[in-house]
């Protein structure tokens, strides 16, 4: 039997996934990571990597299995693998609600789940990327932001359900500078105006980056925060702490 | 007639959101004292409306002693307390002078809690008679997230918030219901105020165009008038929100709701 014990991200081939994987590494921990896709080139070679579709409750029972067959039991399970489509409801049809629905909410679920198995007996540590968009709404994004909601409620619940032995935290994540933002401020009519608009919302006075998120995943996973669980922090910069109408910017 | 035989007062009750929550109470069959520094209260003058004013600093304890046994000796009871009193410094807490911010807490934390402190006597005698009395302080969406340059503010509706959930918890099991109206953007004297003042970078500006581009940040593309929260208010007040209490009741036009919006 192996005495070593495993983390799975799921989501890990780039972006807020992958600066979790990088951090978990260089803390020290076996990382199992995830994707619909084939392995990134890039991916650490220590970092096993599978194929799989969280949304299919028969991948996550894989998923576990690969962690457990290369590292042992699992003690850490990131949820952080997400999609978003930018539409209202109006406009959302069922494809759109089965996508956003299968990855970001049951995705989350079938992972807890199988993840729970061993860890409600064992203990283990769960953290869940939730949004801001998941308390206030980010427009055309309605799917997205009622998954995220789903998010935290359910990190609730597997706090209150499973504690003492499992820990269940969610982290809120603002806008943080990933490819995808980049290609959303470069399409803007004046992208230079754009950008500083948007600093200007951030009393951090910046944007925020992959590696803020996973430093908060490495406190949460960590026994600094031993005593933390069933909560979600917002990691955005100050954003949401500032009111929308900022007068300056007008 | 919502609010018929009962009796109100209502602070700041001739400042620009205190004189419409007169208004509709009077309308609603209340007999209203209008309690504030001046019969003309925040606004440049005012018309006969049927109201009584009680002339009441609301940080001075024997001011609000007197108004409250003024109340007593007319009627007996007190069923509604609507603490809108309220200022606002434009400052960040470096710029805020330890006058101002203790000025700040003054009028909106120890006002709300002498008046509601002092109207207790009066609000248990309301509820004796059958029916829930009600207070409703004034909170503000600068009680859950910063405007900038108004530190002070912010920080008084966020303990106006807290108390308002204490003074539930404490008087509830006596009949007395104690909510809080959190105000967004609400065309009053305090706002056209900040408009043109220097930290609202309208000063200077174009009003017109900044005024315009405040209401396209609401959802709901205006901001609110003094009627809007005098309707939440005369709700809250009367025997239909007999069961709502501690409550904090954002009335924000949807402002809160959203993400900040980037210029993409």
């Amino acid at each position: 039997m192996a005495t070593q014990e495993a983390a799975i991200v799921t989501g890990g081939s780039r972006g807020i996934g992958r600066a979790i994987v990088e951090r978990l590494m260089a803390d020290g921990t076996n990382v199992v990571t995830c994707g619909r896709g084939p392995r990134p080139d890039d991916l650490p070679e220590s970092v096993v990597w599978v194929q799989a579709d969280v949304s299919l409750t028969g991948d996550a029972a894989r998923l576990i299995k690969a962690a457990n067959h290369a590292f042992g039991r699992v003690n850490l399970l990131v949820n952080n693998a997400g999609v978003q489509v930018e539409k209202t409801v109006a406009d959302s049809d069922d494809d759109d609600w089965n996508l956003v629905m299968n990855v970001n909410c049951k995705g989350v679920f079938n992972m807890c789940r199988a993840a729970l198995l061993d860890m409600a007996a064992h203990g283990g540590n769960i953290i869940n990327i939730g949004s801001i968009s998941g308390r206030v709404a980010d427009p055309s994004m309605a799917l997205y932001n009622a998954s995220k909601a789903f998010v935290h409620g359910l990190t609730r619940s597997i706090a209150v359900d499973h504690g003492p032995k499992v820990r269940c935290n969610a982290i809120r994540p603002g806008w943080i500078m990933t490819e995808m933002a980049g290609d959303a401020f470069a399409l803007a009519t004046d992208p230079e105006k754009a950008m500083t608009d948007a600093l200007a919302r951030h009393p951090a006075g910046r944007l925020g980056k992959p590696a803020d998120i996973a430093n908060m995943v490495a406190w949460l996973a960590s026994d600094q925060s031993a005593y933390v669980t069933g909560e979600c922090f917002t990691v955005d910069g100050g954003m949401t702490a500032a009111s929308p109408l900022n007068p300056g910017l007008f | 007639m919502k609010l018929e035989g009962k009796f109100a007062l209502v602070t700041g009750g001739r400042g620009g959101i205190g004189r419409a929550i007169v208004a509709r109470f009077l309308r609603e069959g209340a007999v209203v004292y209008a309690a504030d520094l001046s019969p003309q209260g925040s606004l440049a003058d005012h018309d006969e409306d049927g109201s009584r004013f009680v002339q009441m600093n609301v940080a001075d304890e024997a001011a609000v002693q007197d108004a409250m046994a003024q109340v007593r000796s007319a009627c007996g009871k007190l069923d509604i307390l609507v603490n809108a009193a309220g200022i606002e410094i434009e400052k960040t807490i470096e710029e805020t002078s330890l006058e101002e911010w203790n000025q700040s807490f003054a009028v909106n934390c120890t006002g709300t809690f002498l008046t509601s402190k002092h109207a207790l006597p009066l609000m248990r005698q309301a509820a004796k008679s059958g029916t829930s009395a009600s207070i409703i302080n004034f909170g503000s969406y600068d009680g859950f997230i910063a405007d900038p340059g108004l530190a002070a503010y912010c920080a008084t509706k966020g303990a106006v918030h807290a108390l308002t959930r204490a003074m539930a918890c404490d008087h509830g099991p006596e009949g007395i219901r104690v909510n809080a109206i959190c105000p967004g953007y609400i065309d009053t004297p305090m706002l056209q105020s900040f408009f043109a003042g220097e930290g609202s970078g309208g000063g200077g500006g174009n009003i017109e165009t900044l005024q315009q581009a405040v209401r396209d940040v609401h959802p709901m593309r205006t901001y609110g008038t003094p009627d809007d929260i005098a309707n939440l208010v005369n709700w809250l007040a009367s025997d239909e929100a007999r069961y709502a209490s501690g409550q904090l009741w954002v009335l924000d036009g949807g402002l809160s709701a959203q993400v900040q919006q980037m210029r993409l």
